[in-house]
């Protein structure tokens, strides 16, 4: 009787230490999903195109309107490229509409089969260094990871950014380049469309933050699709 | 049975047709592609000058558009894209310098670079024939060059070396002197008639390809089927304790 009166305390006793290594463990992970920002935010259809009547923002305004002379001025050969900056490495990225803020930005190269490699620390964007400083002429590629195996990362809100937005870049040698964002976008990675990307800017300098979005695919394991945030610079 | 068949050789037939114009559509784009080059101070020569240009290959066909600021303003800065199959394929470096004057000249930088294959003229012919039409080149407003030149025909070859990043775009004109015009003793090594000053190399670059494809750029770990999984796990793990919770709490009863 007694034998079996102390092995059913023992046995209620663990049943409770059991419990309570449940409910701790059972509940933190349910209140992390719970709370788990979910999955990324993906860029409206409307963001997807620059704005139709297209802003002053958009165009090297300011060069026009100080020109008093006529319109027809179209025999003039050479071109106004407007706002350049000389070159020089980006050092930190501030997108305050969609709360980014990060320092320390670290250089991408193409990795052998001549893709952007993307950072190795999710936390961390990264500056494309065979492109343009952001500023120059050309578009300059900001990439950073929209996640990592477990947590958001530095461009997890990307696919919110709106036409309009500013994303503000300080460089090393103490400038801040302002760029106005034209639209934002999404492409499944088979489709990337290198030249809009990558290709000509016609004389103006711009800026391309990437992201990964889309699903995951399942075969490979990560995001199926890429986010492009196309910006132009403004000062 | 039969709808088998017929499904199974309709799915045959487009995949051929897929693989088929996949083929065709890569064949027909081989040499297009976009490059860029970041120009930069040639060694040795002192410019404080830099720029961009972007080249768009299609076909035989090349779209140019290059900025560059930092030149000495209001003179004429030739500008080239160069490719040899013997060449580096890069800018020249301080021991390019042979004859060890201390400055590099277009001739120097040639077995880096290698030679002219188009003449980034303003106007009219754009071949190797145009590499010292001064009178044809950007003059550098302000020390700025702001160039745009579409549709200019290559060769094949030319355009594949293009796309592959092989050539580079180098812009000339250096103020040795700093007096704000080209003059010296000096003469040009490629026309006695210019000073060595109007044809040194100024500024140059790389047309690298542009990188192809996306990026991988995230790590799943906040997409839809975490979530889920970490909402099954955790209200499993609730449930199991409310089990043995049950079995604790009777024990306890069972003892009072």
């Amino acid at each position: 009787m007694s034998l079996s009166t102390k092995f059913g305390d023992r046995r209620g006793a663990l049943a409770a230490v059991v419990t309570v290594v449940l409910l701790v463990l059972g509940g933190g992970i349910l209140a992390r999903a719970a709370t788990a920002p979910g999955p990324p935010p993906q860029p409206d259809s409307s963001q997807a195109s620059a704005a139709a009547p297209t802003p002053a923002t958009s165009d090297p305004a300011p060069a026009e309107s100080t020109a008093p002379t006529a319109a027809p001025e179209a025999v003039v050969p050479a071109s106004d490229f407007g706002t350049l900056m000389a070159p020089s490495a980006p050092v930190a990225l501030r997108i305050p509409s969609i709360k980014v803020s990060t320092k320390g930005l670290v250089d991408l190269n193409l990795d052998d089969k001549g893709e952007l490699e993307a950072p190795r620390d999710a936390q961390r964007a990264g500056w494309y260094v065979g492109g343009p400083t952001p500023g120059e002429f050309g578009p300059a590629v900001i990439a950073a990871h929209v996640d990592s195996s477990r947590i958001p990362a530095v461009f997890y809100n990307l696919g919110r950014l709106k036409k309009g937005a500013k994303a503000i870049v300080d460089r090393k040698d103490g400038t801040t380049a302002t760029f106005v964002v034209d639209r934002v976008a999404r492409y499944p990675k088979a489709k990337f469309p290198t030249a809009e990307v990558y290709g000509d800017t016609a004389g103006r300098a711009e800026l391309r933050l990437i992201t990964c979005g889309g699903e995951i695919d399942p075969r490979t394991g990560h995001y199926a699709d890429n986010v492009v945030a196309y910006a132009h610079l403004v000062g | 049975m039969r709808t088998t068949i017929k499904l199974g050789t309709a799915t045959l037939g487009s995949a051929l047709l897929l693989t088929l114009g996949a083929g065709m559509a890569q064949a027909a784009t081989s040499a297009d592609g976009n490059t860029m080059a970041k120009l930069r101070p040639v060694a040795l020569n002192g410019v404080d000058a830099s720029g961009t240009a972007m080249v768009t290959v299609t076909g035989n066909r090349i779209d140019v558009t290059m900025a560059a600021s930092g030149l000495l303003a209001d003179s004429p800065h030739a500008a080239h894209i160069h490719f040899g199959a013997e060449a580096r394929n890069e800018c020249p470096t301080a021991s390019d310098d042979k004859d060890g004057n201390g400055t590099l000249n277009t001739t120097e930088g040639g077995p880096a670079y290698g030679p002219i294959v188009v003449s980034l003229t303003k106007s009219g012919d754009t071949s190797p024939k145009s590499a010292l039409a001064i009178d044809r080149f950007d003059t550098a407003p302000g020390g700025k060059i702001s160039y745009e030149r579409g549709s200019i025909n290559v060769s094949s070859d030319v355009a594949a070396a293009i796309s592959a990043g092989k050539s580079a775009v180098v812009v000339h004109g250096v103020d040795h002197n700093d007096n704000g015009k080209y003059d010296g003793e000096t003469k040009s090594e490629l026309d006695p008639k210019l000073p060595t000053e109007a044809t040194d190399p100024a500024i140059c670059g790389v047309l690298a390809s542009a990188p192809s494809g996306g990026v991988q750029t995230g790590g799943g770990g906040t997409a839809d089927n975490n979530q889920a999984l970490g909402l099954a796990l955790g209200g499993g793990l609730l449930l199991a304790a409310m089990g043995t919770g049950a079995f604790a709490t009777r024990k306890v009863t069972n003892r009072i």
